[in-house]
């Protein structure tokens, strides 16, 4: 192998892991939002949140005006009232933790991302995007995919 | 989230599980003859073979090889009534036609999680009936009739099932019994800042031609669940 040969080898590495470096932050996997039907207001995300190296936060979401008037952090949790009935309710939460490689999932019944006063119907096919902010790595942008549930 | 804490919906508590009691079956018209003596054995047996024709008579008698909760003795849920907005507030009767199963939900249409997941499934759960789900009919009763107006809660309704029935009624006391009558509970507060927080209990309910809750699922039941009591349900009513 020339020397020619090794150094363009050396620097198609570096550049290869470089453009890696984005793997060191959390990873979203399958975004998607459940079809909406024509008068609803409000609409959900779900995904599958995978830490990074290093334990992170998501602290904010947020979604084009064109979507929705503003997007929220929400889990679903189970209220007992006085007597003792179980009842399901949401409460917005203020940041969700993902540890180093800890799956966490936004799944229907958990945590999930509601979007409030949509602008119009979300149509089975669509996508539109998302951003998500991390403590840490900062702002990702996902692509989110919308479908019957 | 900050709340006036003033709940302005019920908070209601199931039915009590009704039990027979051997006093309250001792009516004249079923007791033994006074002129025989009576072993203990006999009064139970004759209490066993009344409580079975009771709950026989009442249609009632529990359905076996359910897979969701199956309350007993079913509640009757027949004497509700409730304006069908889908259908020009036309009155509607929580009672099956024959040989079909009704399906009820207590929720409300700004619930982006819970209550559309549960439409979801059981949508899927019908489609996997094939020609059968004509056979299986669904009503939401809204328990946001505020927010939920009837063009609105029509539409969302419909969204899921083409044929589903969207119950409304502004009339507190009527959601109230409605809900009480099935077991369901729900709280609608308004915070200071008008943000709206809705708890309610999220089971679908499945009823009889007699107008019993059969089964229930509780949020989370899979299609492939509600499917398989589904089949249950309309094999026997076959």
């Amino acid at each position: 192998m020339s020397k020619k040969a090794v150094v363009t080898l050396t620097v198609g590495l570096v550049l290869v892991i470089a453009s890696c470096g984005g793997s060191d932050g959390p990873q979203i996997g399958d975004p998607w939002a459940r079809t909406s039907a024509s008068m609803q207001d409000t609409g959900v995300v779900y995904m599958t949140i995978t830490g990074g190296a290093e334990a992170d936060r998501l602290i904010g979401v947020g979604v084009d005006s064109s979507i929705a008037a503003n997007a929220e952090l929400h889990e679903t949790v189970m209220s007992t009232s006085d007597d003792g009935t179980e009842m399901m309710m949401m409460e917005p939460i203020e940041s969700l933790a993902v540890g180093p490689s800890e799956e966490v999932k936004l799944l229907p019944g958990g945590y999930h991302i509601m979007l409030v006063k949509l602008v119009n119907p979300l149509v089975d096919g669509s996508t539109f995007d998302l951003t998500l902010s991390f403590e840490n790595a900062g702002d990702i942008v996902v692509q989110v995919q919308v479908r019957d549930g | 989230m900050n709340l006036d804490g003033k709940a302005l919906g019920p908070r209601n508590k199931p039915p009590d599980m009704v039990q027979f009691s051997v006093k309250s079956l001792t009516r004249p018209w079923m007791s033994p003859s006074p002129a025989r003596p009576r072993s203990s054995i006999r009064v139970v047996l004759t209490t066993l073979v009344a409580v079975t024709l009771i709950v026989t008579a009442c249609g009632g008698e529990p359905v076996q090889g359910l897979g969701g909760m199956v309350r007993t003795p079913p509640p009757d849920v027949s004497s509700v009534v409730l304006p069908d907005v889908s259908n020009d507030g036309g009155e509607f009767t929580m009672t099956a036609e024959p040989g079909h199963v009704l399906v009820v939900y207590f929720g409300y249409t700004s619930c982006p999680d819970v209550c559309p997941t549960t439409m979801a499934d059981l949508r899927r759960a019908m489609a996997d009936l094939g020609d059968r789900s004509e056979l299986v009919d669904v009503a939401f009763v809204t328990v946001d009739p505020n927010r939920d107006t009837a063009e609105r809660f029509t539409a969302y309704v419909h969204a899921f099932f083409d044929r589903g029935h969207a119950l409304r009624t502004e009339d507190p006391a009527a959601l109230e019994s409605a809900a009480k009558t099935f077991g369901a509970s729900y709280e609608v507060r308004t915070g200071g800042d008008g943000t709206v927080e809705v708890a309610h209990s999220a089971f679908l309910y499945a009823i009889d031609s007699t107008g019993h809750i059969v089964v229930q699922w509780p949020f989370g039941t899979t299609s492939q669940d509600m499917n398989r009591d589904l089949s249950t349900l309309l094999r026997r009513d076959a």
